[in-house]
Order: structure tokens, then C-alpha cells, then sequence
């Protein structure tokens, strides 16, 4: 065969830029990838970028205008009394919820993994999907007519007679309040309800890639159920744990709606960014705040990379 | 000799199949015991039952006299080389094999001690410290082992744990397993597809099918007395000669085994048979004629420097009477 009946297949007009991708894959991965990455680029790496800067200008006590001055007294003014408890109280809330769907996920997780047959894995997915598909919104102000006084669970037990133990839960310093709807106790439901589907799937993933036959070598060589559980289980479900908490504790960390709708006044970081950039008009204190979580997730990030998380995504 | 692992009519139903059924068989303390079947017969199904792992629906088992249905597998003085090795890939080579000491309390260092002893014994002293995800298939079968050993089980269990391996690698472990057993001397049992496998191995063979125990014997009586078609051909490359070739041939009607190896070629009309020669396959040693009987085939190994007739001649089948073994259909 000659060159030249392999050159003359140039039958449709667009086969010039088949031949060209085909000899260049790296300009066909190139023009795929193009505009994600001009939208990642510009749209989500650029906006983050003027934040951080943002972050490092001030703002004028008399004129109210911002300064565009490097320096770091945003940052300062970060570390004062009531702007330090609003962080300290948003990491306790995103630990306190992670480490509760961590420990409401795993059994669940460990019954859809290991137990469930065809159908009841097809609800399993149903019943952790479901509250996805509806709105945030909705779900809140519906959690918040559960736990009002008016609500159900009140209902509830003031109908099993049960109401001095809600009362004495209420009546704890701090977390209680007047009611569920205006407590932490509520913030922390109500969050922990609507990232916990976040926590159930990775967890429910990693379970489910642990091979039967791990197991029962671990009973074969005399391991005890419970050994088998701490030695075997545990840790190869632990990055789907971590994989879940990376969720769960960003969504509650960011979160500012919840703890707006439910829960007692005080601020979180989400409701304080929010507060600066709008009504106050203090952009440089909002971006300062703003910057607090990335840097909390990418500390975080960095040891759940070491202990092989993203294994389990 | 005592019995070390007993089944009394044994059956292990799944929801619309029956994996054992009714399988009766026992197995000597200190043996090299081969159960050989095709897939899905219910060989690694018997080899479960025997850890405890899987339970009987009905039936007994007794492990060295005790009836051990309502014994835990981890309470069982038996351990698993399990098919795909399973080792805990999360943890070094050396716990890996240590693991069986850990969850019994024994101390690190005696059971750090004792793992590297035999890693050593399988010749993979200074691998401790590596991840199982790092070695080879061979490598991670002799951990499988090292880890299965570590408890002195009184009978091991091997489900084709060379199954794996590329030919060079299953015959050398092949050659190791059986003097490790010799060594050791205790009981192993051993679940296989690969009849040469089984043979070359083996005290014992149990060949099962479909759930049920065909024939149990030493390598040469299945060898050589096959007690059924399937057995016959399963274990070998035996001539199976159906009842109507079979009473052409010595006027018994009757179903007939004959190896390959007692055929003798000879001058049309001087044997039992004339056929016409199909093909000649080059063995080495040996050539394989295939002859053409009608609706049959009968193959003869013929020594590799005997002038071997051509494809498409015509030769006689000879044989001795006793050379030929008879068996039942089934």
C-alpha cells in the first residue's frame, strides 16, 4: 500500500480537525477543558483571591470607607472578645455536628453495607437522597415548627408526661434556652439533620468496599466480633469517616441560615460575614471572617489527606 | 491414626440450591487431603463448613470428635488460606501474620518474634515491614500462609490458594506446601479445580460434584480406577468408551475407562478396533494420536520416536484386558 491511499480518506469537512486531535490529544484535552477552568479560574479562584485581599485592607472608623492600605488590623480586630467567640462557637458547633453524624451515620451505614438485600439498599439510598431533593429552606422552617413551643416535640412530651426532662435538657446554661427552636440544642439538630446524608454515604461507600473474605480471615484467625470490629472495620471505614467529616463540618462551619432561623441570637461565622458585608458595609472584617474557614478546611484537609480520605470519595 | 475432621451427612442449603448434599466423609489427622471438583460443585462451600465460617443446614461436623456446628470460627483449632489471601491491607506484612497472636493477647514483641520466625519459614524474612499492597501474587500467598500458621492450627485449610500464581510459581509452591505439611505434619485440606494439581499433592482425594462426594481414594485408584464417567473425566485426559464401543471392543456393554498411555498402535486389523488416526498432537516426551472410531474419539500416548502413522491412515487399537477399568454412568 502507498502513501496515497491512506491520505486521500478526506471525505467529511470536519475530518481535518478529527486528524489534527487525533495527532494532538494533549490540544483536544486542552479545548475539553477550557471552559471549566476559565470559570474555575477567573469566577471561583478570582473571587476568592480579591477576599483574601480584601481581608488585608481596614476600614475607616469616621468615614466608614475602606482603607486600601495593607495591614493586618482586620485581622487583629479579628481576635477581639465577641469576633473571637463567634469562631470558637461555629468550630465547636462543626465538631459537635460532625462527630454526632459520625456516630448516627456508622450504623446506619453498616446496616445498607452489610445487610440489606437488593430492595431495602434501593430505600436506604431513597431515604438518605430524599431530604437532598427538597428545599433547604423549607426543611428548616419546617424542623422549626417541630421544635417551637407550639411544636410537635412538645406535643409529644407534654403527652408521655415526659416534660420536666425537656425542661431540665432547656434550663442547662448555654446550649439551653426558651424553647428547642431558639436553643443550641436546636441549631445543632437541625444541622445535624440536614449534613448528615453528607456523613451516611462516603461512610456507607467504604463499608461497602471492605471485602467479606477480610472479615472472615479475621474470625478464622480467632478474632472475636468486637476485635474484628476495632481492628478490621474501624479503621478501613475510617477514611470514608473523614471523607464524610470534610463535608459536614464545612457545610456547618459555612452555614448561615440555620443557625439565623434556629436557635438563640448569637452569631456564627456565616450570619457574621453576612452581617459585615451588608448592613454594616465593613467589607475588609467580612473577608476576615470569611477567611477564617478556608484556612480551619485546609488545615483540616491536610490531615485528612494523611490519613487517606480521599481514598474513599 | 484419629479422625481429625468428620461430616455426617452434611448438607448446606442456599435459598434455591443445595451447594452440599448429604456428604459423608472423613479425613485423617495428618494427611494431605485434596477435595477436587469443577466450579460450583460445593468444594469451597465443605471447606467453610469445616472453619465454621458457613453452618450446616443439616448434618454434623465433628472437628477431632467434637460436633462443632455451634462453634465459632475463631474458637476453631483450624485456620483459612483463603482463595484471594485476604490479607488486612492496612496493616504491615509483619502484623499481618502477628494477627492471629494480637487477638489473643499475646505481647508485641513475642508475637513480633514469632511472625518473623515464619516469615522466615517462608522464605520472606526482612518483608515485615512492607505493605501487602507491595508484594507479588506469590509473596502475598506465602504471607497468607505465614498469617494461617501463626496459630498452630491443628488442620489447615487451603482454598486454591495457587490458583493465582503463574504456572513456574504454583509447581515450586506446589513442591514447598508439601513439605511444609510433611514438616509440620498436620492435617491439610486442600480445595482444587486442577486435577494434576490434586494428584501430584495429595494422601487422599475426595472428588466432588454437584454437592455429593463422588469417590474418595488415594491419587493412583482415581486415577486409575475411576469410579464414574465424571470422575473419569475430570481427573484425566482418560478415554471414556460408551457401552456400544465398549462391547465392539471386548463384548463387555458397559461403561469403560481407558488411559491414553495403555493404547497400543498397530496394523489395521491386528487389535480389538480399527480407526482412522485424526490427528497427532507433539508432547515432547510423547505423541498424543487421536483415533477416529465412528462417532468416538480414542486417544494414545505413543512414545515421541516411534514412527507414528500419518493423519488420515488407517490403524488398529490394542490393549490388555486389565488395562481397561469399568465404571458406573453417574
Amino acid at each position: 500500500m502507498n502513501s496515497t491511499t491512506l491520505a486521500v480518506r478526506h471525505s467529511s469537512p470536519g475530518s481535518w480537525l478529527t486528524d489534527l486531535f487525533w495527532n494532538k490529544p494533549g490540544l483536544f484535552i486542552f479545548c475539553l477543558l477550557l471552559p471549566p477552568l476559565l470559570w474555575l479560574g477567573i469566577i471561583y479562584i478570582g473571587s476568592l483571591f480579591t477576599l483574601l485581599l480584601h481581608s488585608f485592607f481596614s476600614i475607616d472608623e469616621f468615614s466608614g470607607l475602606i482603607r486600601y492600605e495593607f495591614t493586618l488590623k482586620t485581622y487583629a480586630e479579628l481576635l477581639s472578645p465577641a469576633n473571637f467567640d463567634v469562631i470558637l462557637r461555629t468550630i465547636l458547633m462543626a465538631c459537635a455536628v460532625t462527630l454526632a453524624a459520625a456516630l448516627i451515620a456508622f450504623p446506619i451505614a453498616y446496616y445498607a453495607a452489610r445487610y440489606a438485600n437488593q430492595k431495602m439498599k434501593a430505600l436506604f439510598y431513597l431515604g438518605v437522597m430524599l431530604p437532598l431533593w427538597s428545599s433547604y429552606l423549607v426543611k428548616i422552617y419546617a424542623w422549626k415548627l417541630i421544635l417551637a413551643k407550639q411544636g410537635i416535640v412538645n406535643w409529644v412530651v407534654e403527652g408521655t408526661g415526659a416534660t420536666f426532662l425537656l425542661n431540665s435538657v432547656l434550663s442547662l446554661p448555654v446550649v439551653g434556652g426558651n424553647s428547642l427552636a431558639v436553643s443550641y440544642i436546636g441549631t445543632f439538630i437541625v444541622l445535624l439533620y440536614v449534613w448528615l446524608p453528607f456523613m451516611i454515604l462516603p461512610v456507607q461507600a467504604s463499608l461497602e468496599r471492605i471485602p467479606e473474605s477480610l472479615l472472615e480471615a479475621s474470625g478464622d484467625l480467632g478474632a472475636a466480633p468486637k476485635q474484628t470490629f476495632r481492628l478490621v472495620i474501624l479503621p478501613l471505614a475510617l477514611p470514608g469517616v473523614i471523607a464524610g467529616s470534610i463535608f459536614t463540618f464545612s457545610l456547618t462551619m459555612g452555614d448561615f441560615i440555620v443557625p439565623q432561623i434556629i436557635g438563640s441570637s448569637r452569631r456564627f461565622i456565616g450570619q457574621a460575614v453576612y452581617a459585615h458585608q451588608g448592613t454594616a458595609g465593613n467589607i475588609p472584617l467580612a473577608a476576615a471572617f470569611a477567611v477564617v474557614p478556608i484556612v480551619v478546611m485546609i488545615i483540616y484537609l491536610y490531615f485528612a489527606k494523611k490519613r487517606g480520605a480521599f481514598d474513599a470519595l | 491414626m484419629s479422625v481429625a475432621v468428620k461430616f455426617d451427612n452434611v448438607s448446606r442449603r442456599f435459598d434455591t440450591e443445595v451447594a452440599v448434599d448429604g456428604i459423608d466423609l472423613e479425613i485423617q489427622e495428618g494427611e494431605f487431603f485434596a477435595m477436587l471438583g469443577p466450579s460450583g460443585s460445593g468444594k469451597t462451600t465443605c471447606l467453610r463448613l469445616i472453619s465454621g465460617i458457613d453452618r450446616p443446614t443439616s448434618g454434623h461436623i465433628e472437628i477431632f470428635g467434637v460436633r462443632s456446628e455451634n462453634i465459632p470460627p475463631n474458637r476453631r483449632p483450624i485456620n483459612t488460606v483463603f482463595q484471594d489471601y485476604a490479607l488486612f491491607p492496612h496493616l504491615k506484612v509483619l502484623d499481618n501474620v502477628a494477627y492471629g497472636l494480637l487477638v489473643r493477647g499475646v505481647g508485641k514483641p513475642e508475637r513480633h518474634r514469632e511472625a518473623e520466625y515464619l516469615l522466615e519459614m517462608v522464605k520472606l524474612q526482612g518483608f515485615g515491614q512492607r505493605m501487602p499492597a507491595q508484594l507479588s501474587g506469590g509473596q502475598r500467598q506465602r504471607v497468607a500462609l505465614a498469617r494461617a500458621l501463626i496459630n498452630k492450627p491443628r488442620v489447615l485449610l487451603l482454598d486454591e490458594p495457587l490458583g493465582a500464581l503463574d504456572l513456574k510459581l504454583r509447581e515450586q509452591m506446589q513442591e514447598e506446601l508439601k513439605t511444609l505439611q510433611q514438616s509440620l505434619g498436620i492435617t491439610f485440606v486442600f480445595v482444587t479445580h486442577d486435577q494434576g494439581e490434586a494428584l501430584s499433592m495429595s494422601d487422599r482425594i475426595a472428588i466432588i460434584n454437584e454437592g455429593k462426594v463422588v469417590q474418595v481414594g488415594s491419587p493412583q485408584e482415581i486415577y486409575q480406577s475411576p469410579r464414574t464417567r465424571f470422575v473419569a473425566h475430570f481427573v484425566g485426559s482418560s478415554n471414556v468408551l460408551s457401552p456400544e464401543l465398549s462391547s465392539r471392543c471386548n463384548g463387555i456393554e458397559y461403561w469403560t475407562s481407558l488411559r491414553p498411555e495403555v493404547v497400543v498402535l498397530g496394523d489395521p486389523g491386528q487389535g480389538r478396533i480399527d480407526g482412522k488416526v485424526k490427528s497427532i498432537r507433539y508432547l515432547g516426551a510423547s505423541n498424543y494420536v487421536s483415533v477416529e472410531l465412528g462417532e468416538q474419539t480414542i486417544g494414545a500416548l505413543v512414545n515421541a520416536n516411534e514412527i507414528a502413522a500419518p493423519v488420515g491412515s488407517t490403524v488398529s487399537l490394542n490393549w490388555t484386558d486389565d488395562a481397561q477399568h469399568l465404571m458406573d454412568e453417574e
